[in-house]
């Protein structure tokens, strides 16, 4: 465990990020543990979503640095192909769920989850097919194998997506408002899944608009505005005894939108 | 109408109808590859090879076929290009139609999902395994069937080819109302070959982009 | 190989003339083409079934064979009954050809106009003629714009197969110069570069068009 503590499953440092004249990162430092899950809440364009689009690589950091179970993600040393190489090789140690699924509409649910063991881990078909079918029984999925997205409610669609995640067996997982997109009522069996994830100690990184949900599930919960991390703490005195202002605006206005 | 000499003159129209497949035939089949590659150029790294791509699809587009054919032809042995009015016809073909097929291409991959693109990455494959796996697969229902309109395109346009005397479906029809005095029976009847002949293309490119889209509706 | 441009320094009064016919027809043509497209597809798609059916036909046949073989039936097909100058021919042949192609897009703005508009006109208390004159026309004109000057643009490209008739067009003209002079190779580069520009210039003209277009609609 002396392990754990020393290298951070994630860590940033300083980072910046801007979209021309904007900042929307202005400086982030965060580390989390392995088998932590922390919950980063905050109003749309607070940069929330960036930061954890960040860690992934899909959108290009301006400063500081990025490291995965103690290895630079963000590489300004590597230019071109070394650069492509070795962040493909980094985020297949990285599971994303974005907001609106992006399952790929022409492969059945099967075939989503299999894609990428069978052609970047090399997993022959029978055993992609096993590891497939046990992650879609942990979805509760397994019956939806061979149906396409397109049958799928959004709820069905977001647990394929994390199975399709979890098949490359990653370090982390960035949850990027899972349930946002989703009709209330289906929100609930994609958070079944994501506790379900938690109870394992799988470490966890989670953008989300669902305050309960994210005082349940987090061990750490962090409160973002204007590009940086205004206030963190355990999520019972984060949400309950904020001690900043501006938190405590937020929680008020949320929780009256949702009354 | 005289019914014996439509009989008469139709296995010379067939035959004639068989050019103008050939032709246009091969340059689409030629034409898909410059187009394939006139769309890669054109993400290239370096500057002047998009810029070069983009002028070169940009100065076929915005000239005549007729004259491109032409240039080539009548003008080509000046610079040591000698070409067979055949050949001819398929080589202008396909490099007219790549740098439409191009700009069809392209359309078509940018008309899937950015966030298929973000799902693919974020999973470790690269760009090329995600054009390869996932883009391509979604864009190609679109593709097939703007292939499908250029391909029309095509067909109609070897019928410019009869100016160098290739001996198609347009040439024939000429001829054969010079001497058999009958434009009615001559021109219905190739008429009635484009037709078959555009319709078979048109039949052809619905089953490829049923069998394309077939998840959309499985 | 040698290049010499001169012959075509020297000719170039002659392919002027060609540029002003190539333009001059172009114009006629698109005047042509626009408003008989309009009126086509108005028949079309509001009169009983033994007007309009030989009216699409026509608009597929248009549309389905080569703007060539529709040109030599014209001219040497017809031509054995009746004797056209070859300028009518090439002008209506080139005319009714977008004619059908300008009809076909009028046919689908028109429909999708009146699918939302002609109701709430009706409602408003227009007769059914008044909807489709005042409301449902001015607007799918507006919305075919885009289309129109696609068609137009490629039209004014195939003006150069004119020349297979013997009009004295741009390509034509410089056929002749190229009979007299051996120099096919620069001149037939020199209007490629000609077309370029005028293809250039209508691709300009056409955003502008439809900026002002979009405005109205």
């Amino acid at each position: 465990m002396t392990q754990a503590t020393e290298t951070p499953m994630v860590e940033l440092k300083g980072v910046k990020k801007r979209f021309g004249n904007l900042e929307v990162l202005k400086g982030i430092d965060l580390k989390v543990d392995r088998g932590k899950i922390i919950s980063i809440i905050g109003p749309s364009g607070s940069g929330k979503s960036t930061l954890l689009r960040s860690i992934n690589y899909l959108e290009v950091i301006d400063e500081g640095s990025i490291l995965l179970d103690g290895a630079q993600v963000n590489r300004p040393d590597l230019k071109g192909l070394a650069f492509e190489r070795h962040i493909n090789h980094i985020r297949q140690n990285m599971g994303m769920v974005f907001q609106h699924f992006n399952l790929f509409p022409h492969l059945s649910t099967l075939e989503n989850v299999t894609l990428a063991p069978r052609k970047l881990k090399g997993v022959d078909a029978r055993s992609a097919r096993e590891l497939g079918m046990d992650l879609l029984e942990r979805v509760g999925l397994a019956d939806k194998a061979s149906a396409y997205p397109s049958s799928l409610s959004g709820g069905q669609k977001q647990r394929v997506a994390i199975a399709r995640a979890l098949a490359m067996r990653p370090k982390v997982m960035l949850f990027d408002e899972a349930t946002s997109a989703l009709d209330p009522e289906l929100v609930e069996e994609v958070n079944q899944v994501m506790k379900r994830l938690a109870e394992e100690h799988m470490t966890m990184l989670i953008v989300t608009h669902e305050m309960g949900f994210a005082r349940d599930v987090s061990d750490w919960a962090m409160f973002m505005d204007g590009g940086v991390v205004v206030e963190e703490n355990t999520p019972d005195r984060l949400f309950t005894h904020p001690d900043q202002e501006r938190t405590c605006n937020f929680l008020r206005k949320h929780l009256a939108s949702q009354a | 109408m005289d019914i014996s000499l439509m009989i008469e003159i139709s296995p010379l129209l067939v035959k004639a109808a068989w050019v103008t497949v050939d032709i246009s035939a091969r340059a689409l089949f030629f034409g898909f590859f410059i187009a394939a590659t006139l769309v890669t150029l054109r993400t290239s790294r370096f500057l002047p090879v998009r810029w070069l791509a983009r002028a070169y699809i940009s100065v076929v587009r915005g000239t005549p076929y007729f004259v491109q054919l032409l240039l080539v032809f009548y003008g080509g042995p000046a610079i040591g290009l000698r070409l067979d009015p055949f050949t001819c016809g398929v080589v202008v073909g396909a490099f007219n139609i790549g740098a439409y097929m191009s700009e069809a291409m392209r359309g078509a991959i940018e008309s899937v999902d950015s966030g298929q693109n973000e799902a693919s990455r974020s999973l470790g494959f690269g760009r090329l395994a995600t054009l390869q796996y996932i883009v391509l697969p979604q864009a190609a229902g679109l593709m097939i069937r703007s292939i499908g309109v250029l391909a029309i395109i095509l067909i109609k346009n070897s019928s410019l080819v009869s100016i160098i005397s290739v001996v198609e479906l347009t040439y024939q029809a000429q001829r054969l109302t010079g001497s058999t005095y009958k434009p009615l029976e001559v021109f219905s009847l190739s008429a009635l070959m484009y037709i078959v002949i555009i319709y078979a293309v048109m039949g052809i490119i619905e089953l490829l982009y049923r069998r394309a889209t077939r998840y959309t509706y499985l | 190989m040698e290049f010499d441009f001169s012959p075509v320094i020297t000719y170039f009064p002659t392919l002027l003339k060609g540029v002003g016919a190539t333009l001059l027809i172009g114009l006629v043509v698109a005047i042509m083409s626009i408003i008989g497209g309009q009126i086509v597809a108005v028949i079309s798609l509001y009169t009983r079934k033994a007007v309009n059916w030989p009216l699409r036909f026509f608009i597929w046949l248009f549309m389905t064979t080569p703007l060539l073989l529709q040109l030599y039936f014209l001219y040497f097909g017809l031509g054995q009954w009746i004797l056209i100058p070859a300028i009518v021919v090439g002008v209506l042949g080139l005319g009714f050809h977008y004619m059908a192609y300008n009809a076909d897009i009028f046919i689908a703005t028109i429909k999708s106009v009146s699918n939302g508009q002609y109701e709430a006109s009706r409602s408003l208390g227009f007769g059914h003629y008044a909807t489709i004159f005042y409301i449902v026309i001015p607007q799918a004109f507006y919305r075919a714009v885009p289309q129109l000057g696609n068609n137009m643009i490629i039209m004014v490209k195939d003006i150069s197969v004119l020349s297979a008739i013997g009009i004295a067009e741009l390509v034509y003209m410089s056929q002749y110069a190229i009979s007299v002079t051996f120099r096919p190779f620069e001149f037939y580069i020199t209007i490629a570069v000609v077309y370029y520009l005028i293809n250039v210039l209508m691709e300009a003209g056409q955003s502008w068009v439809e900026r002002r277009a979009a405005i109205r609609k």
